[in-house]
């Protein structure tokens, strides 16, 4: 028998139980030992608790140290943090790695785009320090420190290093920005020092904007503070063809939840419409994060199949099949492929 | 013809403004400040990076500078020179500061964000 993982499962709202179980049904197939702990969080949670992220939850991921988590949803305005946003503060979870890899049958005007980028995801103006601090002045804090920025710097050239990757930059506004991002870049340009293999550099965050339209397949991985992080990320989501394959892994020291970046999706809700795939190619990167390499490449194999056969795809790619049959097709084709 | 900035300067509105608390920006490397009441202000909580790390869970795992936010709020109606004092005590106390910023309720809503 496999060493027994034990996974904090996070269904969240909207679509996200049904989402989930599509996810679970496929990776419990995949001969991974796993025991899924669940808990709640998101908007359910407000009437039953007062909170989007109750502390059992907390508690629990405390205890497991791993999650896979289904999508959630902030109410704008209301007072009410952001669930995602606490679970990043509260595990420390600074490294927001989302890959930028084409899926073949999502057809797009580029041959070839493969980017990891590593998001700081703790920092910047996403510490919640502002203040109206006149009657006609709000302000924000955007609050970057050394270890902060070292440690997403060394975060991420470890794993280029690990994975082969060739060369990372640094996206900044250091021209502007002289402290804070000056002080990212620096700490950057100082962890690089360490990797001399790898082919280190830096752009301006607004450059890279353009050249990422213009030619994406100029980048290999690269390393942001977390404003800059949360907008190319979603920037490079729509490269390879929209969030419902966009796989994100929120990464501390010992701690990780893996999710996908996009939304509960509310109106969909029950009908068991939505594509998976996002939660599924995070559940994909949290077995690599296990360790379970060979459960990870068997899943991949199979939904790209699956996906390659356009049999039994959901509607956002041109299919007619409900989401728990396209995890079933994906089943299916694991066991054909045993 | 009013220019743009004319009419936006013009849509200002008249708010009432309550001093209600400061927060205190303080610099040791001695890890999470403790603090008794001092006068009327009572600290409600303290973050480090934007998390909050008193009170409540604070995972061992999380990375902690030496600037620390600590917000103290008035247990009765206060006014700016009752600032002056408090700032002259926290000093005198030992502590460190890089910056205070007073925080202001406008027509009733706190003008100032929590800790996650």
């Amino acid at each position: 028998m496999s060493t027994q993982h034990v996974v904090t499962m996070l269904p969240g709202e909207g679509t996200g139980p049904e989402i989930c179980e599509a996810v679970r049904l496929v990776i419990d197939a995949s001969g991974v030992n796993i025991k899924w702990d669940y808990e709640d969080i998101g908007l359910d949670c407000l009437e039953k608790y007062g909170t989007l992220l109750p502390d059992k939850t907390i508690q629990n991921i405390a205890k497991n140290r791993v999650a896979l988590k289904g999508p959630t949803t902030t109410p704008i305005g209301t007072g009410h943090k952001s669930a995602n946003v606490t679970l990043r503060k509260v595990f420390d979870l600074y490294a927001n790695v989302r890959p930028a890899k084409l899926i073949p049958v999502l057809k797009r005007p580029w041959d070839k785009i493969d980017i990891i980028n590593f998001r700081e995801n703790t920092e910047d103006s996403y510490a919640a320090i502002e203040h109206m601090v006149s009657d006609e002045v709000a302000q924000c804090l955007k609050v970057i420190t050394w270890p902060g920025s070292y440690r997403i710097a060394d975060f991420a050239f470890k794993w280029a290093k690990a994975n082969g990757r060739k060369k990372i930059y640094c996206v900044h506004k250091a021209n502007i920005m002289k402290m804070t991002d000056g002080l990212f870049l620096d700490a950057f340009k100082e962890v690089a020092k360490k990797y001399p293999d790898i082919e280190s550099g830096d752009i301006i965050v607004d450059n890279c904007c353009m050249q990422l339209v213009r030619n994406p397949a100029q980048f290999d991985c690269l390393v942001l503070p977390n404003l800059y992080g949360d907008i190319l990320t979603d920037l490079c989501a729509g490269l390879v063809g929209g969030l419902g394959f966009a796989p994100g892994a929120n990464v501390g020291d010992g701690c990780a939840i893996f999710e996908a970046v996009h939304g509960s999706a509310p109106k969909y809700a029950g009908m068991k419409k939505v594509n998976p795939s996002a939660v599924l190619v995070s559940g994909i990167m949290m077995l690599r994060w296990l360790k379970e390499e060979a459960a990870a490449a068997r899943i991949e194999k199979a939904m790209f199949a699956v996906l390659d056969e356009r049999k039994h795809v959901t509607y956002d790619v041109g299919g007619t099949a409900k989401t728990d049959e396209y995890a079933q097709a994906i089943v299916d084709k694991m066991h054909a492929n045993a | 013809m009013p220019t743009f900035t004319e009419i936006a300067k013009a849509t200002k509105q008249k708010r009432e403004i309550k001093l209600v608390g400061v927060d205190m920006y303080i610099i040791t490397d001695k890890g999470i400040p403790k603090f008794d009441d001092i006068g009327p202000f009572k600290c409600e909580f303290i973050s480090n990076r934007g998390t909050k790390v008193w009170p409540g869970f604070v995972s061992p795992d999380l990375l902690q500078v030496n600037w620390y936010r600590c917000r103290f709020m008035a247990t009765k109606d206060v006014q700016d020179a009752d600032i002056n004092t408090f700032l002259d005590a926290l000093t005198k106390k030992g502590w460190w500061w890089s910056a205070a910023q007073k925080l202001w309720n406008y027509d009733g809503e706190a003008g100032f964000s929590k800790a996650y």
